[in-house]
């Protein structure tokens, strides 16, 4: 185990990546999701948390973006498969923790195994879906801004209409 | 004792040292070293017992062809051929072998079932299953007639292949429970030991699906009952004392302690145990101390060398005014298996533990858990446990 020690004399133990070589190929991302989400709030103490999200970073470049990659570029359609649907239910949760795979996609979705295209489509669906909604967000944010200083007077209407337009064109 | 106990800080300063020396210990990897006149026992992955099981079935096979008369040896599970390892506090399976022979009429039931459960565990391993005890049974009745029959064969099957039970993929009912600062993975799912309600997590008996992946825990606790477990787990007594809390709910069942073994090996946490005044709970205590008998050949693979019997002991029940009313009085069961406990090698080498057993033995008295809530039902868990975990007051 890798050990983390709090300034209160606690400690904090986190499974070896070492360890996680032999783990499902998925399972390192769904780990790095679960510490990240659930976890590294809890341990309260500052240095504690920035080591083991350092950790987890390690994790991520050393153990699971080069397994995910060594199962997407392999010749094994079965083994695949199974990590494309794990990574499709992780990509449904949590976008960001599939943006490794992002640069395989455009291979897969021309993969001659109809499933693995089916699978990759979904995914890059979802890629699709997540960026509109950051878009969507940006926007809003920025239209919010532009109202706020249409009342105040700063800017003219016809702007603000513009600013709105663009909001409610991507919306629809 | 005042039934309103004031709320103290404890700051269960002996515990946490015993953490800090096993911080320290972890630096050091320490190999055990079995003595000559034992016996190696390996727990194997499912390749590996596979290949153990076919190098077995090959050497039947060529006896058959060599002499028509084959012999199958394996080390003999009796009392003389137990040997308690006082360096490792293990009882261990010593060197002596038994033979059985497939051409005599007395063993030929003997020898059909253990091809049999052979058969049984090839298939399970073959196919990536588990089964029960009470599954292999039932998988043919009528050659096994009872229970105690099959369990003899698995447990002769684990020995001829020099392994632990666990690794023959025959496991035994799950039983056990734990809760607390514990987040493990059971093939692909992640579970939080701190989420699951008041009951916990039913330890799984296929240990070998389960990996602990993290916790923030200081200690371990065993309780030997479910009564105590609702208690603490009632209190969250793991929030305010960063802990791991299981219980076997009586008698410590393999998976159990398989598993307090897997979480002492792989955090190095200090471990104690809350168990009744009596000699069944010290008993049971020692099971997970140092492994039972009948399965003395699982031992390395069982035991938790470094247990601390926290209590309830019988200098307790002084110390903390138990009334007579509370104290039960010893039945002559209870007498005879406090001086069998009292004879052991193990319990003589440890002064205080026998200490208490002359103790318990002199006032014939023993006492349950539950006696504690006779000062008020969070006794347990403000004052007597963060008292003794700070004081140090253990065996």
């Amino acid at each position: 185990m890798r050990i983390f020690h709090k300034k209160d004399g606690g400690i904090v133990q986190l499974i070896d990546k070492e360890k996680m070589q032999e783990w499902p190929v998925e399972l390192p991302l769904i780990f790095i999701e679960y510490i990240r989400e659930k976890q590294i709030e809890k341990y309260e103490d500052t240095k504690v948390k920035k080591e083991i999200s350092n950790y987890i970073n390690e994790i991520l470049k050393d153990v699971a973006i080069p397994r995910l990659i060594s199962v997407l570029e392999g010749d094994n359609d079965e083994e695949t498969i199974s990590a494309l649907q794990r990574i499709e239910e992780l990509s449904k949760k949590n976008i960001e923790m599939t943006n490794p795979i992002r640069p395989y996609l455009n291979n897969l979705l021309k993969h001659r195994n109809k499933e693995i295209v089916k699978l990759a489509q979904n995914i890059s669906n979802n890629f699709t879906k997540a960026d509109k909604k950051k878009e969507l967000a940006k926007k809003r944010k920025i239209m919010q801004e532009k109202e706020k200083e249409f009342l105040a007077g700063k800017i003219s209407g016809e702007e603000y209409a513009r600013t709105r337009k663009d909001y409610l064109t991507l919306k629809e | 004792m005042a039934k309103k106990q004031s709320k103290r800080n404890w700051d269960f300063k002996a515990a946490k040292d015993l953490f800090y020396e096993y911080l320290e210990k972890r630096q050091e990897k320490k190999k055990i070293n079995l003595p000559p006149e034992t016996i190696q026992i390996d727990n194997l992955n499912r390749k590996e017992a596979l290949n153990r099981l076919y190098n077995l079935t090959d050497s039947v096979i060529e006896k058959i062809i060599a002499s028509g008369r084959p012999t199958i040896q394996l080390p003999s599970r009796t009392s003389t051929n137990i040997i308690w390892d006082e360096e490792n506090d293990l009882l261990l399976l010593g060197k002596q072998l038994q033979e059985k022979q497939f051409h005599s009429l007395s063993s030929v039931a003997d020898i059909t079932r253990l091809m049999r459960v052979l058969e049984a565990v090839n298939e399970l391993l073959v196919k990536d299953l588990h089964a029960t005890k009470r599954e292999i049974f039932y998988s043919d009745v009528k050659l096994f007639g009872e229970q105690k029959n099959s369990d003899k064969s698995i447990e002769d099957i684990a020995t001829m292949l020099y392994t632990t039970r666990n690794s023959t993929h025959i496991v035994a009912s799950a039983k056990g429970s734990c809760i607390g600062r514990l987040r493990i993975r059971d093939k692909s799912d992640i579970i939080d030991l701190e989420g699951l309600g008041s009951g916990g997590w039913t330890i799984s008996p296929m240990l070998d699906n389960i990996e602990i992946l993290e916790s923030d825990a200081e200690f371990i606790l065993v309780v030997e009952k479910d009564a105590a477990m609702i208690r603490l787990a009632e209190a969250r007594f793991w929030r305010k004392y960063p802990c791991i809390i299981l219980t076997a709910k009586g008698a410590a069942d393999i998976a159990t302690r398989m598993f307090l073994k897997h979480l002492s090996k792989d955090l190095k946490l200090p471990v104690f145990s809350l168990v009744d005044s009596d000699p069944y709970g010290h008993y049971i205590h020692s099971v997970y101390l140092r492994g039972s008998k009948r399965l003395s050949y699982e031992s390395p693979f069982l035991a938790t060398p470094n247990i601390k019997l926290l209590g309830v002991l019988t200098r307790d029940l002084d110390k903390y005014k138990i009334t007579k009313e509370g104290r039960l009085p010893m039945t002559k069961m209870d007498i005879k298996r406090t001086k069998e406990l009292l004879n052991e090698d193990f319990v003589k080498k440890n002064k205080a533990w026998h200490d208490d057993l002359s103790l318990a033995l002199k006032l014939k008295v023993k006492a349950e858990i539950q006696v504690l809530s006779s000062h008020g039902f969070e006794f347990l868990t403000d004052h007597y446990l963060p008292e003794k975990l700070t004081t140090g007051d253990w065996i």
